[in-house]
């Protein structure tokens, strides 16, 4: 089995694109563009590649799965990120407890019982953060309540995308948290963040 | 032509995944937006429609009896035909077209716009199950529950404000009224206004899934055309049903070999 969790490679505005990171640890990936960035997120959350990209999650190269083996794989992957995003009619708890309520696991206490643990660490009082609309959440509540939700998934591979995005720098500092939580609950997988670094010319 | 074709293609495979997927409905969060489209299609609507129920049973007894020169036996006849088995379901799918229909469609179509489907999927929730299945559904139960509604709000309130404008007693009218009806009537009514809700909100889905564009352009544009496409899927499902029923199309000029 491969020790890599993750090698995405793509030929990129004419340029090659290409990116590792090993099992079990927190990686920083840094693309050169949004779009490739946002490539790379999109191919592991779907765990599927887009024609001239390459792919590999947790050993398995993602083009050669079949339906149902992909379904299976894009259970052991989660992400934090703009591109899944809460949804607007449903309240904070909701927005949670969505997936895991749809799959039936974990059970709703255990849900309810890592919700409390993320907003205590954070600080946020549970029963009036958690009734409110996406919408009367700001950048970083949104993402806290992003990556409680990303706990509470449990990912074999999770994914933190533009962590520091539409954050001041003392939010920042907080979000900077999401690392100690996550390998205190989840020692034995796989953390990437990835971020955008563009190069400078010449 | 092409689109249209593609559409009614589209629109079949929906509704065939719709109603191969109803046992999703079990699981909680399929469930509870099931319950809240009944409730916002069938109780919210429901106060809306009181008085204009009541004044179409009054209308179609006082007209009949004016016009056609009926005695009581006839005008509650006519009731019983017009109000319950035709203008009953078809009131109830104006309403859902116009306050749930136009809904469903905006609504899918800014989640779509939005990304929050792409997220849904991310979050490996089979669209189906969670947008499609329990709007269809409650808009199917919720149709339903409002034809019903419809219908003795308006044959009671027919029965009931009769009497002040015409010749006849409402004990008269209630007992022509109950020798008249049969549990066809009330199975022929269920069955279309269940078919009208279906059709209904597969159809808003369908467009509120596939917007033309991926902007915020589309969303009336996908709502338009929603209102327009399930308004004459209820009318032609109403026509193809009183077809059966009658054996008469287009006002007798297309008549079944019975």
């Amino acid at each position: 089995m491969s020790e890599l969790a993750l090698r995405f490679s793509k030929q990129f505005s004419g340029r090659a694109i290409a990116v590792e990171a090993p099992r079990g640890g927190v990686s920083r990936l840094f693309l050169p563009s949004d779009q490739s960035r946002a490539a790379l997120v999109a191919a592991v959350l779907k765990a599927k590649c887009e024609p001239g990209e390459e792919l590999e999650l947790l050993g398995e190269p993602v083009n050669a799965l079949k339906p149902k083996a992909r379904e299976k794989m894009r259970r052991r992957v989660a992400g934090v990120s703009a591109a899944v995003g809460l949804m607007t009619n449903l309240n904070a708890w909701e927005n949670i407890t969505l997936a895991a309520a749809y799959h039936g696991t974990p059970p709703l206490e255990r849900v309810a019982e890592i919700t409390q643990d993320v907003l205590r660490a954070f600080g946020l009082e549970p029963m009036s953060f958690l009734a409110r609309l996406p919408e009367d959440l700001d950048a970083l509540e949104r993402k806290i309540a992003a990556f409680a939700r990303l706990l509470i998934a449990a990912p074999e591979l999770a994914l933190i995308d533009g962590l520091h995005e539409g954050l001041n720098r003392n939010e920042r500092t907080q979000v900077a948290r999401f690392e100690t939580e996550f390998r205190a609950r989840q020692p034995d997988s796989t953390l990437i963040f990835v971020e955008t670094r563009e190069e400078e010319d010449g | 032509m092409l689109r249209a074709l593609r559409e009614i293609e589209g629109g079949l495979r929906l509704s065939l995944n719709v109603a191969g997927r109803m046992g999703t409905l079990r699981r909680a969060p399929v469930l509870e937006s099931f319950l809240r489209q009944v409730y916002f299609t069938g109780v919210t609507a429901a106060t809306d429609v009181v008085l204009r129920a009541s004044a179409l049973g009054v209308l179609i007894i006082a007209i009949t009896m004016d016009v056609l020169d009926a005695d009581a036996t006839l005008a509650v006849k006519i009731l019983l035909l017009v109000v319950f088995r035709e203008i009953g379901p078809l009131a109830a799918a104006v309403v859902v077209i116009l306050r749930t229909g136009s809904a469903i469609a905006a609504e899918v179509a800014v989640m779509r716009v939005s990304g929050q489907t792409r997220a849904l999927r991310y979050l490996n929730i089979n669209l189906y199950d969670y947008l499609v299945v329990p709007r269809v559904a409650g808009v199917m139960v919720a149709t339903a529950a409002l034809t019903f509604y419809i219908q003795a709000l308006a044959v009671f309130g027919g029965l009931a404000l009769s009497p002040f404008i015409i010749d006849a007693s409402f004990t008269e009218l209630a007992g022509r009224f109950f020798e008249l009806f049969t549990p066809v009537d009330f199975f022929y009514s269920t069955v279309k206004s269940l078919l009208f809700g279906f059709s209904i909100a597969a159809c808003c889905c369908y467009h509120g899934l596939n917007p033309p564009e991926f902007t915020q352009n589309a969303v009336p544009k996908v709502v338009t055309r929603a209102v327009t496409q399930s308004a004459m899927l209820v009318l032609t499902i109403n026509a193809v049903f009183a077809y059966i029923v009658f054996g008469i199309l287009f006002f007798g000029l297309v008549t079944a070999k019975v």
